[in-house]
């Protein structure tokens, strides 16, 4: 994209932006790697995450992510979800072994918290560079 | 005692988000409202419900109203600098009957939801009613000042009206220039 393209944005929303933008990926993280044992998990950290791309369009409002392909790896999270209580549950691994019991939980506030930060953050740039009438998106 | 002054709070801010004037207020209202009842949450011993109220309700959704009040609305005034070039002391004559007709326009955009914004500008009058970004040029005369805006402008129209029904003390033109014949 050619730099004069860009509208121009306001300076105050760039620098504070550009300076939270690390901390918000940090702390989106962090609330998803400690969901077992403090506050926080899936959901909420990928909320945080998927704050990031709205934080990016504020700043930054060009369509140059894909929101077809990311849909995509969201079902394939989807499908993971489902996929590892089956493994780790059903076949009786967690009660063999109970001292994996916090990786599993590790593995599921991880693969909820990349859903939901790709979900809503799909939903977030479809809405933001959402034009005309016609023109629809399959959920 | 801090979950009732709480809760005060937040009837306060939402009746300040009800009430003020303009809409990005309103949504900063609205984000004090949501971090408010993410201390609540918090003080009613939910942690995890604390978390996911304060990255959805002030995160995501104030970033999301504000992007959408980005996306159009905004409503560009450009005071043109051009007018000055006559004496100093006349300059001043009519400083302050036509800053209160500049905010009396500010204050009509306010209030058809628009967000206006005003600029100054040291363009000549042609450059700046070209330029894409102004909707609106203002320039500044002895008397009074005068608005030139696009002749397919409808907001125009009730802007004019508005000064005809109320009428203020310095004098306002209103011009319409018709842009699509000038650039063939």
């Amino acid at each position: 994209m050619i730099e004069h393209d860009i509208p121009e944005q306001s300076l105050v929303l760039e620098v504070v932006i550009g300076f939270l933008y690390p901390f918000m990926l940090l702390l989106g993280f962090f609330i998803i790697l400690n969901g077992h044992h403090t506050p926080g998990g899936g959901f909420q950290g990928g909320s945080v995450l998927a704050a990031l791309f709205i934080a990016r369009y504020v700043v930054y409002p060009v369509h140059d992510v894909n929101s077809e392909k990311m849909h995509m790896f969201q079902r394939i999270f989807i499908a993971l979800i489902l996929l590892t209580p089956m493994v780790f549950l059903f076949t009786g691994f967690i009660h063999r072994f109970p001292e994996y019991r916090s990786l599993y939980l590790l593995v599921m506030n991880v693969l909820i918290g990349f859903q939901v930060g790709m979900e809503i953050g799909v939903a977030i740039l479809r809405f933001a560079f959402f034009q005309g009438v016609g023109k629809t998106w399959r959920l | 005692m801090v979950e009732t002054i709480t809760i005060l709070l937040m009837i306060v801010f939402a009746l300040l988000a009800i009430h003020s004037s303009m809409l990005s207020l309103a949504v900063i209202h609205l984000t004090v409202l949501s971090l408010l009842g993410a201390f609540l949450y918090l003080l009613f011993a939910a942690p995890e419900l604390a978390i996911a109220e304060a990255a959805i309700g002030s995160g995501l959704v104030a970033l999301l109203y504000l992007a959408s009040l980005k996306r159009n609305k905004v409503y560009t005034i450009a005071v043109l600098a051009e007018g000055h070039n006559y004496r100093m002391t006349d300059a001043y004559l009519g400083y302050m009957g036509r800053m209160r007709a500049i905010r009396e326009i500010r204050k009509f955009f306010q209030r058809r939801e628009f967000e206006p914004q005003i600029v100054f500008s040291e363009k000549s009058l042609e450059e700046a009613l070209k330029y894409p970004a102004f909707d609106l040029v203002i320039t500044e005369e002895k008397t009074g000042i005068s608005a030139h805006g696009s002749s397919e402008s409808y907001v125009l129209e009730e802007l004019e009206m508005m000064f005809q029904f109320h009428g203020t003390e310095s004098r306002v033109n209103i011009v319409r220039h018709d842009l699509g014949e000038e650039q063939p």
